[in-house]
């Protein structure tokens, strides 16, 4: 109230602008050393402010300092406050707090001895850590459990700051029996420190060992302790694997209760220690156990938003492996028409894997909730349910089935106008599927294709346009005036990117016969002059050959333009057995929201670490920056540290080299199942050929080279 | 685990941070605007983790604030860290009472207090409440009066690390009353011509807890699983009550029932922690037919006018009365000049809406009231616009009745020690949440 007073005068009575920079920090220095306790208190309230505004007010280090040995706890805390924050920028500084920080460890206060303890072992001088060691110690084996959990995790700390020193502090092996402790929470917080040291460096300690002889003491603590603490524990205990089927029944019989736990995380760090030990019992689909994780996935439908996409992302890992787990949840899916964009898209693609294929009323279901959803406004929403309604067609497969859904994609190819692309790709996809003795439904996609003008106008993806292509050369009979549009395609053919060119290269030698020669000469002429892309040269290259060959040369063509493509099975991408088995190790991490492995990760950070000891690599790319700029500002570009130097280089060689690789990832899980369709033709002609060609590894044309990069993830 | 977290504004610019790690450069978080731009720049798909520089940014929103923690590991684990970001937004809540850019600045020093109270070196830690309360009690500026100042040094509490970790000893009331609140949000999909597509009930069991020492309760609920822990419950015919009992689909609870004992004897017992908290929850898929039915029949005359024609009825017992009906009714955007014939409740247009709405104070079961509305649309219009499909949403609220016939059959207080008797008070509520739509044609 007080406060609240006083502010609403300050507000009042100000008009004069605020008093200089130099004169607030003279003010503050002259409250903190004011005879008058609440004075200073507030001074030390008033500098922490300054200091959360993002304002230097490491100069008033000392006089706050002078503050820290009173005995109001509320105080001392507002200057523990502040040391933590300048502990990083200022180390040196906080040299001067030691003797303090010391006595204080020993304090009766526990909050006190905590609070020494955890900054003593933040700030990264050397000079403080070597009086870290006797108040690690002690607080180690102190009365007070809640002292206790936080000095266990200090020596992680200390162990991030300090390998060498912590480890001959022999500190690890106080830490390793802080598992036997009484107190589950000392135990999960032990846990967390020491998987974080394995973490950093798997030798010092050996985790899963430890894991592996403490389970029936974790599964005790893990009735008695905090929902943070339970997901910790159940973390490790997701680590373990059990001896036998007896031990593997014993530990899911003693997890499930907690899948009705009301913190969603706990629910999941559940469901993984369940299906971690769910391949080592006897169990038919009928089991309660499944019936009881498909219920829990269920209720995590009900959380916010972010939860239920982490949710989803991992429902989408756990189906792969268990498909018939949520078959009879379809509605709990459905879209909600408040939810955010980035969860409709992953419910479309949950709802589309979801539904059983043997079952036509959940199929017929599906299909007008899709329907629905293509209907809407979102752009990024209509088209992944237009790709969607493609996708259920396949899976349902049934020609009556795979009919309908081709006359609902004709009807909103004809009403929404600026989703063409996507209707395109998707009619295609079921043309492929049913095959080519399916006259009416080729007529009936191709008149609809038949009356564009120019496609340029209708068309602005790659990717469509490929499709476009695909079906002129699938289907020449359908097409008058094949002639003209194609030379249109012609004309823009070098502004078009490579999955559009080699297309038409492959359309166009196809129809050859029907085409005149001149059309052939002029894309052969262009595809190996005027373009960039080496594989579209190559192919180009190629068939020009066989063209020339003399001869046998019709066969040869016959053969490469008339083989018949076998019909797609399924257009949904799945991950390869040991992706997905590693995934499923790793539920509910932040790699199973990406579909990426942690160990995809740690080899580069190992690698980096290997270069630049201590200091992180952006540290120093922007010191180096810095450096930089200043050395500009002086005219002076050329001198600076050969260290920041070589480490610009490194840092840049290692990001682009990460980056690299990044995106060939990112490329080769998501389009690469599209993409593998679409390069049938291609590949089917270059096995019928045998030639030997020389860019085979490169992963745009080859979709088996990337999905070996792909397991290699 | 988490290497910060910050608390940034709408355009990702800090207000206050505090870092656990130094493995993420504090220079990471100048990115996060420009990352949240160039993701918005994309498409409007904005997922809520970002990656640049190897830095993982996972973030949640919350009225005008975003809350974002920073790691530098692919091993962290996400469900924790939003978990624990909703927690510490409830909990600051319970503080400063709404969380926003201006309470975060005002309220600085006790949110530095907090995360480092529930946050270790990243780890969650302690993130009860009412334990907090007990030895953080720095002022808050919304707190009307902060708790008294005790003379004695703040210590943390001894039942914080032990198994109840969540209730402090030594709570006298002079009245031991206990409150329960049976709240049931019903969540439904009604397609245009009337076929409900997806209902849900949502129901949880709120607990006001004005109870002395260390009482350990008993709930009772006409639960077939909870109720009958033989097996009879799976023969129908047999349940002798006059309501069959009825059974309830992922149960959730509070951190204070024991799990096991739920588990294994179908019990649910515990030890409540003070004051309000959610016992538990549960969700229910059966098909129920829609409360508050209602049916718009809208005619376009494109470039002339539309007409609305609506019908709504309350399909609830003729005793039962459906509180503060709000009937949302989507309008192109371009429509003007309303004009409205109706019987009952209020209605008006909502430009900012674009819908218009429909109040009924108090609807009772068995009525069926209607309007017809219509508004003029510009002779004029644009053709490339989009038309945009919103539902319509309908919101109410059902005293003393639950859709899903759950009852409170007893709930019983043992205090080992005090002895005293007490007073539960149950009370019942149905309501809409916040997905009751019926699509529009």
């Amino acid at each position: 109230m007080e406060k609240k007073l006083k502010k609403l005068l300050q507000n009042a009575t100000r008009v004069a602008p605020k008093i200089s920079k130099k004169g607030e920090l003279f003010e503050l220095r002259n409250g903190l050393v004011s005879p008058y306790p609440q004075t200073r208190k507030d001074a030390i309230k008033k500098t922490i402010q300054q200091m959360t505004l993002g304002k230097d007010v490491s100069s008033l280090f000392p006089d706050i300092l002078k503050n820290i040995a009173a005995s109001d706890v509320e105080q001392k805390k507002l200057v523990y406050l502040y040391v933590m924050n300048y502990a990083e920028t200022h180390p040196e500084l906080c040299i001067l707090a030691v003797n303090t920080f010391v006595s204080d460890a020993q304090d009766s206060n526990p909050l006190v001895r905590c609070m020494a303890i955890r900054t003593m072992s933040m700030i990264r001088v050397d000079k403080i850590l070597e009086y870290v060691e006797i108040p690690l110690r002690k607080t180690l084996q102190d009365d007070n459990p809640y002292v206790r959990k936080t000095a266990v995790i200090c020596v992680a700390k200390l162990f991030a700051l300090n390998k060498e020193l912590c480890q001959e502090l022999g500190v690890l092996e106080d830490l390793v029996s802080a598992l036997e402790d009484s107190n589950p929470m000392v135990v999960a917080n032990t846990i967390a420190a020491l998987s974080d040291i394995y973490e950093a460096d798997p030798t010092v300690v050996p985790l899963p060992l430890l894991i592996q002889k403490h389970v029936s003491q974790f599964l005790l603590a893990l009735n008695e302790c905090t929902e943070w603490a339970r997901i910790i524990i159940l973390g490790a205990l997701a680590e373990y694997s059990a001896r036998d089927a007896l031990e593997a029944e014993q530990i899911i019989d003693r997890v499930t209760p907690h899948l009705q736990h009301v913190n969603a995380a706990v629910v999941l760090a559940t469901v993984k220690v369940v299906i971690k030990n769910l391949p080592l019992i006897q169990v038919n689909s009928e089991s309660a156990i499944f019936s009881k994780i498909s219920s829990a996935l269920v209720s995590l439908m009900s959380t916010p938003p972010e939860m239920q996409y982490v949710a989803l992302r991992n429902i989408r890992i756990i189906l792969q492996k268990y498909p018939q787990l949520l078959t009879r949840e379809l509605r709990i899916f459905y879209v909600k028409f408040n939810d955010p964009l980035y969860l409709k898209l992953e419910k479309i693609d949950i709802l589309v894997r979801l539904v059983d294929p043997s079952n036509l009323k959940q199929c017929t279901l599906l299909l007008a909730e899709l329907k629905e959803y293509a209907l809407e406004f979102e752009p990024e929403f209509v088209a992944r349910a237009i790709i969607a309604l493609s996708q259920l067609g396949v899976k349902y497969s049934e020609i009556k089935f795979v009919r309908k859904v081709l006359d609902i994609l004709v009807e909103l190819c004809k009403t929404r106008d600026s989703f063409q692309d996507d209707c395109l790709v998707a009619m295609c996809n079921l043309l492929r599927h049913a095959g080519t003795g399916e006259e009416e439904m080729i007529t009936q996609v191709c008149s609809l294709a038949q009356v564009w003008g120019s496609v340029e106008s209708v068309l602005q993806t790659d990717y469509a346009k490929c499709n476009y292509i695909w079906l002129i050369g699938q289907f020449p009979g359908q097409f008058d005036n094949l002639q003209r549009k194609i030379q249109t395609l012609l004309d823009s053919f070098t502004q078009e990117e490579s999955l559009t060119q080699m297309s038409l290269l492959i359309c166009v030698v196809k129809l050859h016969t029907m085409l005149p020669g001149s059309i052939l000469q002029e894309l052969l002429n262009l595809a190996t002059t005027s373009t960039n892309e080496v594989d579209v040269r190559d192919m180009a290259i190629m068939y020009w050959r066989c063209l020339s060959l003399e001869g046998s040369n019709d066969d040869l063509i016959n053969q490469l333009c008339n083989s018949t493509l076998p019909e797609i099975s399924n257009t949904l991408d799945t991950f390869s057995p040991s992706l997905l088995e590693t995934l499923l190790r790793e539920l509910s991490l932040l790699s199973s929201i990406y579909y990426r492995p942690v160990a995809t990760m740690t080899k580069f950070n190992a690698h980096k670490s290997n270069h630049v000891k201590g200091k992180q690599l952006d540290e120093l790319k922007f010191m180096a920056r810095d450096e930089i700029i200043r050395n500009m500002n002086e005219d002076n570009l050329l001198d600076f540290e050969d260290d920041s130097n070589s480490a610009i280089n490194v840092g840049a060689t290692n990001g682009s080299t990460l980056n690299d690789l990044n995106d060939l990832f990112d490329f080769a899980t998501e389009p690469i199942q599209e993409q593998s369709k679409s390069e049938q033709p291609l590949e089917e002609s270059l096995h019928d050929l045998t030639l030997n060609r020389t860019d085979q590894s490169h992963s745009n044309v080859n979709p088996n080279k990337s999905r070996e990069l792909l397991d290699l993830f | 685990m988490a290497s910060s977290i910050y608390f940034c504004d709408t355009k990702g610019k800090t207000i206050l941070s505090r870092r656990y790690r130094d493995d993420v450069p504090a220079s990471a978080i100048e990115r996060f605007p420009a990352l949240l731009l160039e993701a918005e720049h994309e498409s409007s798909i904005i997922p809520p983790c970002l990656t640049h520089n190897d830095v993982q940014y996972l973030f949640v929103q919350h009225n005008d604030i975003y809350v974002l923690t920073m790691s530098r590991s692919l091993s962290v684990n996400v469900a924790q860290i939003f978990s624990f970001l909703y927690k510490l937004i409830a909990v600051l809540e319970e503080y400063v009472k709404t969380v926003e850019e201006e309470s975060i600045r005002d309220n600085f020093v006790i949110i530095y207090e907090l995360l480092d109270e529930m946050l270790d070196y990243g780890i969650p830690q302690i993130t009860e409440t009412k334990m907090l309360k007990q030895y953080i009690t720095q002022k808050s500026f919304k707190l009307i009066k902060s708790a008294k100042k005790s003379k004695n040094v703040v210590r943390p509490p001894s039942q914080l690390t032990k198994s109840v970790s969540w209730r402090p000893e030594g709570i006298v009331y002079k009245k031991n009353e206990a409150f329960l609140d049976v709240v049931e949000s019903i969540n439904m999909l009604i397609s245009a011509n009337g076929q409900v597509l997806r209902s849900e009930i949502l129901g949880k069991v709120r607990v006001k807890s004005h109870l002395s020492g260390m009482p350990d309760l008993k709930l009772g609920l006409n639960d077939k699983g909870i109720f009958s822990s033989d097996n009879s419950a799976d023969k129908p015919g047999e349940s002798t009550g006059k309501r069959a009992n009825i059974e309830l689909e992922d149960l959730k609870f509070h951190q204070c029932v024991r799990l096991s004992k739920f588990e294994n004897e179908k019990i649910i017992t515990f030890i409540p922690p003070d004051g309000d908290f959610e016992l538990m929850n549960y969700r229910l898929s059966l098909p129920i037919k829609p409360l508050i039915w209602c049916d718009a029949k809208i005619q376009v005359h494109s470039q002339s006018r539309i007409e609305i024609h609506c019908r709504a009825k309350a399909q609830i017992k003729k005793k039962s009365t459906a509180n503060s009906v709000e009937i949302l009714i989507p309008v192109p955007e371009d429509a003007d000049s309303p004009k409205f014939r109706y019987s009952h409740g209020s209605l008006k247009y909502v430009p900012e809406k674009n819908a218009i709405l429909w109040k009924i104070k108090s609807f009772t079961g068995g009525k069926e009231y209607s309007f017809a509305a219509q508004l003029g649309l510009p002779s004029m219009s644009d053709v490339d616009v989009p038309k945009v499909k919103r539902p319509i949403q309908v919101k109410f609220q059902i005293p003393y009745f639950t859709t899903s016939g759950i009852q409170v059959r007893y709930l019983k207080v043992h205090e080992p020690k005090l002895q005293y008797q007490s007073y539960p008070w149950v009370r019942y509520i149905t309501e809409s949440g916040d997905d009751y739509t019926i699509r529009t044609a």
